[in-house]
Parts: C-alpha cells; sequence; structure tokens
C-alpha cells in the first residue's frame, strides 16, 4: 500500500496538461504528453472503494490517503460532480471573491490526486456485500473493497411534461455552463425558484437578451442571489406560474404553455428552456441492492454514515438528510472518512 | 485511427474538459474550436450534431467516414477512437 502511494506521489508531481483547466488553444492540436493513469485493479482486494467523485467523495478520498488507506474512486460523469458544472459558488468558505465550481472540482481532484487517490472513470451498476469484501460492478469491471462509499450524489429533476423529452438538448437543457453559449442574443426561459435556478439564470444573461424566470411558488434562493435578481434588467420574474407543456415546430421550440396560481393559461415565447427545479438522487444502481433508501431513494444512514450494510457508508447529496451545499458535503466526506478508517481498524 | 478529431468546446462546461482530458489520457491528439471564442462556429457544432449542446466530438476515420458524439459519452467515444 505505502510503496503504491509513493509511486502516485512521484506521478502527480509531473506537469500534465490535464492539471489546468486553461483551454487548448482553438483548433492548436492538444499535446499528447501526460503520464498514463493510474487504475484500479480488478484482481485485488482494495482498501476503500468510493462511488463518485463528487465533492464529498474526493474529502473522503484525501482524508483516506493521507492516512495510507489504499481508495479507487468510480466516476460516470464528472469529476467534481454537479459542482463543476455550477458557474459560480459563492458560499464556498476559503474563497472570499467567489470561485467557478469548475476550477473548485479541479483543485479537489488535484489534491486528492497529490495524496495517491486513483480516480477511474466506470459506471457502478451493483454492490453486494460478498463474505467478508464488498463487490462493486461497473458496466465493464468489477471490484472488491473492505469498505466502500457511496457518493454518487445527485442530478437536475426533470419537470415531466410534454415536449420536454422530445426537445432534450434541441430546446430544453439542464445545464447552463454546457449549453447557453448557443443562445446569443434569444430569448429564454428558465423554471425553477430556488438557488440554481437563479444562479443559472444570472449566468445565462451573459448570453441571452431576454429571460423569462417561471416560478412555481415563490423565490427560494438566497437573499443576495434574489437582490441580484430583483434588480437585473434583462430578467422578469412570475411567481405561481406551472410549466404544463413546452411547444416547437418539431425543430426548435417555440414556447411555455404554462398556467398561474388562477389556473388561468399562459404562454412564454422563448427560444429555448433552462430546467432548475430540485434534485433526484442518482441511486438506481442501487435498486435490487440489499441497502435500504428513503422513499425519494436517497440512502439512509445510521449516526456513523454507514447503510443497512455493513462495511458500506454514504456522503453527500445521496444521502437521506443531506442539505445539498458542497461545504457540507466535503465535511460529510471528511467525517466518513474518519468512521470508514475506524471500520477498518475493528 | 481517427484520422482527424475536433472537439466544439465552451470555456465553461465541465463535460468538454473531461472529453479533453480523456482523450490526452489515451495520447490522442485533436482539435478544439471553442464556441465562447468563435461564436460564429456555434452553428458547425448544431449542423454536426442536430443538437445545441456541448461537447461536440467529430471523428473523421482514414477512409472519410465521420462519426459525432454528443456529450462526453464513452460507450461511443471509446470504439470511436480504437
Amino acid at each position: 500500500m505505502k510503496e503504491m502511494i509513493k509511486n502516485n506521489l512521484q506521478t502527480a508531481h509531473k506537469p500534465s496538461a490535464s492539471n489546468t483547466l486553461t483551454n487548448v488553444a482553438a483548433e492548436e492540436p492538444a499535446t499528447t504528453a501526460n503520464p498514463k493513469p493510474l487504475v484500479g485493479d480488478s484482481k485485488k482486494v482494495h482498501d476503500v472503494v468510493i462511488i463518485g467523485a463528487g465533492p464529498a467523495a474526493l474529502t473522503t478520498s484525501i482524508y483516506l490517503t493521507r492516512e495510507d488507506i489504499e481508495t479507487l474512486l468510480l466516476e460516470k460523469a464528472i469529476i467534481g460532480g454537479m459542482s463543476a458544472i455550477t458557474d459560480w459558488i459563492d458560499n464556498y468558505p476559503g474563497f472570499p471573491d467567489g470561485i467557478s465550481g469548475l476550477e473548485l472540482a479541479d483543485k479537489l481532484r488535484q489534491q486528492a490526486e497529490r495524496f495517491g487517490a486513483i480516480i477511474n472513470v466506470g459506471e457502478v451498476v451493483g454492490v453486494e456485500k460478498v463474505k467478508q469484501h464488498i463487490k462493486v460492478k461497473t458496466t465493464d469491471n468489477q471490484f472488491l473493497a473492505k469498505s466502500v462509499l457511496i457518493a454518487s450524489g445527485s442530478d437536475y429533476k426533470k419537470i415531466g411534461i410534454t415536449g420536454e423529452k422530445q426537445y432534450y438538448a434541441r430546446g430544453v437543457h439542464y445545464c447552463a455552463t454546457c449549453d447557453g453559449a448557443f443562445y446569443r442574443g434569444k430569448k429564454l426561459v428558465v423554471v425553477g425558484g430556488g438557488n440554481s435556478a437563479v444562479q443559472e439564470a444570472l449566468f445565462l444573461t451573459r448570453f441571452a437578451e431576454h429571460i423569462d424566470l417561471l416560478v412555481r411558488s415563490t423565490i427560494k434562493a438566497s437573499d443576495v442571489l434574489a437582490k441580484e435578481l430583483a434588480k437585473h434588467p434583462k430578467i422578469t420574474t412570475h411567481l405561481g406560474i406551472t410549466p404544463q407543456e413546452i411547444v416547437g415546430d418539431s425543430q426548435k421550440v417555440q414556447k411555455v404553455v404554462a398556467t398561474d396560481s388562477n389556473g388561468k393559461k399562459r404562454d412564454f415565447i422563448t427560444d429555448g428552456v433552462f430546467v432548475f427545479v430540485g434534485l433526484k438522487p442518482n441511486t438506481m444502481f442501487l435498486k435490487d441492492s440489499a441497502i435500504e433508501l428513503d422513499s425519494v431513494g436517497f440512502v439512509k444512514t445510521n449516526h456513523n454514515m454507514q447503510t443497512s450494510v455493513g462495511g458500506i457508508f454514504a456522503a453527500g447529496d445521496v444521502r437521506s438528510g443531506a442539505t445539498m451545499q458542497i461545504a457540507s458535503a466535503v465535511g460529510e466526506g471528511a467525517t466518513v472518512a474518519l468512521r470508514i478508517r475506524k471500520y477498518l481498524e475493528s | 485511427m481517427a484520422k482527424d478529431i475536433t472537439i466544439y468546446t465552451t470555456n465553461t462546461c465541465a463535460y468538454c474538459h473531461m472529453v479533453k482530458k480523456w482523450l490526452d489520457s489515451k495520447g490522442v491528439g485533436y482539435s478544439e474550436v471553442n464556441i465562447d471564442e468563435k461564436p460564429e462556429r456555434a452553428q458547425e457544432a448544431v449542423a454536426a450534431s442536430g443538437q445545441m449542446a456541448v461537447p461536440v466530438t467529430v471523428i473523421t476515420q482514414q477512409d472519410g467516414e465521420q462519426q459525432v458524439v454528443v456529450g462526453y459519452n464513452l460507450a461511443k467515444l471509446a470504439p470511436a477512437i480504437a
């Protein structure tokens, strides 16, 4: 284990183009001189396998690997999780001017890899206890571990209305930082009234000519964001509005049909719709497992952050009772690392 | 091996960053069109993919055949660059 850590540290200090967020100059060939990434070993028993690589997972891996506890992270999508696709983070301590989500995610990754965390791409499809070990199956591999942390986070919910699926990525979007650039000088609708909806609506004003923010009840975002929203000249907020249908000409979105609090029909003409109506847990891969979930699908844990299956823990947005804050996820990541260490020692 | 790979990206797109990082890890070269810096080329990505989303990776094979992958989709990217 120590030898692996040492090797990882040596690798982690090598300059690497992938260690920077700076974009490769447009249309210039990218460097290919990066070191070969470290990979998990399907033949050995890992000390800890972490499902996910968001703030909770990366924090846990920092704490564990600094204790020479060998840790493999399996991430199906983005290192940094939801934080990486958030435009700007103003409430994470230590950054007085705020920090971009992408940059924070990359700093967390660098810190984890510096101490020897191994981050692999892999979509987990099942978790089960096999005698004293835990088997984690991915779409193309399987790993054994002494302990497992479920930190698979959450994802944006769909509204569930007609047209939403049909126009996905052709006018209906869930990632402003990814797709906002296609709406320069256009009209947009943003759906939602929480922190994410308001933050991303403000981000989209750098592209869109005008934004209608449709809020089912009232604004639930923080006061700071709510004040910024209220004074923004490009955003019109509509309270008590419930979207009913997204209508287009089969090629692109034309309007959102909604109802107001009196049940009266309202049309909002738009070129695109961005949806931020809450989060759903990434726990589909646990549906056939022995791990107990709550009624919404979040993972239940005890006071030690352990699930209903011994040796399997949960932290971050995926945990039942989570507050869906990056700072909380980081705190949970540190706490669960200490619980896992104690479990491994017992 | 592909003859040419072009990725359409934006500055703030985390999925774009992941596609580039993954190609870097495979030692595969590519060209990047950043549509924040060249908004006039955004329509190329839309025309190639039929979607208003990035990343769009256009892989041109040696025989000229093109494959277009939208998003950070390793199930499609991996065989396309093999």
